[in-house]
């Protein structure tokens, strides 16, 4: 049960030439998209914060830092925001560097529209997958952490394949009492057998 | 028609070979046409090399004409038709060789073709003199004695003969060597190369005593300066006025004909001498006339990627707006179309602007000299440094004395040539030291009129050495260089009026000069 997000996907453009800001806004916005704009490298790692989500399409040509650079200050402080790279040099080296740097696409000036907008789509495709694993995620740790010790290092035991009597005989306890922990905890995380408890447990560790 | 033309060259070709034949009939062996010079073969190779074999007949008419007409058939009708058939087909097969191995147009371009032309013309007229002579003896018009020096006097003379008046009909049918004799014509150093060729002749043959072999490498002097200064169209001129001269001295002084084959073994010295040189010059004029066209079109080349960039920005942007007026067609909002129509106007004119610049480089040279702040340059390196340096940890810093004047200069050639410095100082710099390395761009007052734009990195630099010779195209420091980049910078440079110099030392350092806008 994942809840709805409140944050909309935006997409952040990122070019040192006013009037290919001002015509992606506007071509963006019209089609449907949320836009924030600017005008160097600097200045959108200045604003950028870690709940942004969305996608970036940065110059690979800025002044100062390039986007392929920025997409690596980005990385490096956590941020997961996938980048697209537009260039009006379609140089290979440039390219290259943008796919290693895991760029979701590198784009030819000029583009149409529906380039772009194919290569926006995927990147948000990504990016709400990425958001509805981690709500996931933290959905999880929630449920576990309602788990009692005792409870917890009865799920630990059983996510490396132990049966009830062996559990039992680790931690010195009955396996009647085993099983009642099982079912609670069964019931804490909302499993319905054992194979998935198995499953829950192993994604805990990770 | 074709009948009729092969007729109307006819009747042009006879009368000149028989005219040649004539006048070149001069210290005879016997009766028989074996003189010390033979100009004549000359005509005869050259109409079948430019016209084809099929004048052969014409040519075997024309000997047998001659033989008749100047020399009263010494031999008998049926020898003469004999040795005129042996000098028709000889001709023709030299003309016949020529034709294959000057492939794919017979002319006197190349030292490889004057290479051919020589050897073909040598083997070809040994062989054609030992026919000769050889009919003649098997005939018994000549003795045995008289054979071996029989055939060295035709061979030299047929040899001298077409190795002078060949090249001369060559050129007179090659319309790129007639566009330089014409030049040739108008200008006075021709005339003064000529009365020096004429006194050189007098000299020898009336002013000093003795045998004028004796003092025949006189010629060589003016022979090579024609040769080196006017290449082989002069050559040839001045090898025909020599040629001349040597028999008109030779028949005034009525000297004996061994002298004479002495002699024009000299003359075929100096005509080698001559064509090559002359040839040798013409091809280094062609090297460094495509080598300045290639330039040329590698500098375009580069400014058409630049330019093609600049283009890319407000194209994307029309497109962009275009777009967008669609959407706000489809969504009925047609009102708003006005303001995007205004913005994408500006556009297709900023575009506009590019292309003119693109339209005015192919025009041949045309540079856009403007007034252009210093600042405004920096500002290109600052830009171009963060276009090149993606990745690299090089530091680059920009700056600019107090009250340097703007320049007056063409900025998109100007910049190109910033990017090109500024370029090999980044790839320098990270190249040579791993870690941390500087590229410094500062501007100057250079002297009053100019200013001075200096790169400096801390890389290895070009040493003494390497001071000009970067500067020369096809040499590069890199390993995928093309060694064009300075070459077309600095030809740019002085398109501009400015200088770009690389200095010797021990860390990489050039010197921009540009000329200022010294008022207004």
């Amino acid at each position: 049960m994942v809840e709805p997000r409140t944050e909309p996907l935006v997409v952040y453009v990122v070019d040192d030439d006013a009037s290919i800001r001002d015509s992606l806004a506007l071509m963006l916005g019209l089609g449907g998209y949320a836009t924030r704009l600017f005008a160097d490298a600097e200045s959108f790692l200045a604003a950028f914060g870690p709940g942004w989500s969305g996608c970036v399409v940065a110059d690979l040509r800025l002044p100062g830092m390039s986007g392929v650079e920025l997409q690596g200050r980005v990385r490096s402080r956590g941020g997961a925001i996938p980048f697209v790279i537009i260039t009006a040099h379609g140089d290979v080296p440039a390219a290259r560097a943008a796919f290693r740097a895991q760029a979701v696409d590198f784009i030819e000036k000029p583009f149409d529209e529906a380039q772009l907008r194919s290569a926006i789509d995927t990147a948000f495709a990504l990016e709400r997958r990425r958001i509805d694993t981690a709500e996931l995620r933290r959905a999880e740790l929630k449920k576990l952490s309602r788990l009692t010790a005792r409870e917890r290092e009865v799920l630990d035991l059983a996510a490396k394949g132990l049966h009830a009597k062996e559990i039992a005989a680790r931690l010195g306890i009955s396996p009647r009492t085993v099983e009642v922990h099982r079912t609670r905890i069964m019931e804490k995380l909302g499993v319905r057998n054992i194979a998935e408890l198995v499953r829950f447990a192993v994604a805990a560790e990770r | 028609m074709k009948v009729l033309r092969y007729l109307r060259d006819a009747a042009v070709f006879a009368p000149c070979y028989l005219l040649l034949d004539w006048v070149s009939y001069i210290h005879p062996l016997g009766p028989f046409n074996i003189t010390p010079w033979n100009p004549q073969p000359a005509l005869a190779i050259a109409w079948m090399l430019l016209g084809g074999l099929a004048h052969a007949p014409a040519v075997w008419a024309t000997i047998v004409l001659a033989d008749g007409v100047i020399r009263h058939f010494p031999a008998g009708h049926g020898v003469t038709a004999l040795t005129a058939l042996v000098l028709a087909a000889g001709y023709a097969g030299i003309a016949w060789t020529l034709r294959t191995l000057l492939r794919p147009h017979p002319s006197l371009r190349t030292l490889r073709q004057l290479t051919t032309f020589v050897a073909v013309v040598a083997a070809g007229t040994a062989l054609v003199a030992v026919g000769f002579v050889g009919v003649l003896y098997a005939a018994g018009a000549l003795q045995a004695g008289a054979a071996p020096p029989g055939w060295l006097r035709f061979w030299v003379g047929d040899a001298v003969g077409v190795l002078v008046t060949a090249p001369l009909l060559l050129v007179a049918a090659d319309s790129e060597q007639r566009t330089r004799l014409r030049a040739l014509a108008r200008r006075g150093e021709t005339y003064f190369q000529i009365g020096l060729v004429a006194a050189t002749l007098w000299l020898l043959f009336a002013g000093l005593s003795g045998d004028p072999s004796h003092h025949f490498y006189l010629l060589f002097l003016p022979l090579i300066w024609i040769a080196i200064r006017s290449g082989l169209a002069g050559a040839i001129i001045a090898i025909a006025m020599v040629q001349i001269g040597v028999v008109l001295g030779v028949h005034d002084r009525s000297l004996q004909a061994l002298p004479i084959i002495e002699l024009q073994a000299l003359v075929a010295a100096l005509t080698l001498t001559a064509l090559y040189l002359g040839v040798m010059v013409e091809e280094r004029e062609r090297a460094a006339e495509s080598l300045k066209q290639s330039l040329r079109l590698a500098a375009a080349g580069e400014m058409a990627g630049a330019i093609a960039h600049e283009v890319n920005q407000p194209l994307t942007a029309l497109g962009n707006y275009g777009r967008s007026g669609q959407m706000l067609i489809e969504a009925g909002r047609s009102a708003e179309l006005a303001g995007i129509i205004a913005r994408m106007l500006a556009e297709a004119q900023r575009a506009s602007e590019v292309v003119r610049r693109l339209r005015d480089l192919f025009r041949q040279g045309t540079t856009h000299l403007e007034r252009v702040p210093v600042g405004e340059l920096l500002a290109a390196v600052r830009r171009i440094g963060a276009q090149v340096q993606a990745g690299a940890t090089v530091s680059l810093t920009v700056a600019a004395d107090e009250g340097v004047p703007d320049v007056l200069v063409d900025r998109l050639q100007i910049e190109l040539v910033l990017r090109n410095l500024v370029t090999n100082a980044v790839e320098a710099v990270a190249a040579h030291v791993p870690g941390r390395g500087e590229v410094a761009v500062t501007a100057k007052r250079h002297d009053a009129g100019h200013v001075r734009i200096e790169v400096r990195d801390t890389g290895p630099g070009i040493g003494a050495a390497g001071g000009e010779r970067v500067f020369e195209p096809f040499v590069s420091g890199k390993p995928m260089g093309m060694g064009l980049g300075l070459a077309v910078s600095r030809a740019i440079a002085e398109a501009n009026g400015g200088t770009l110099e690389a200095r010797a030392a021990a860390h990489g350092e050039f010197h921009l000069v540009l000329p200022a806008q010294t008022h207004g």
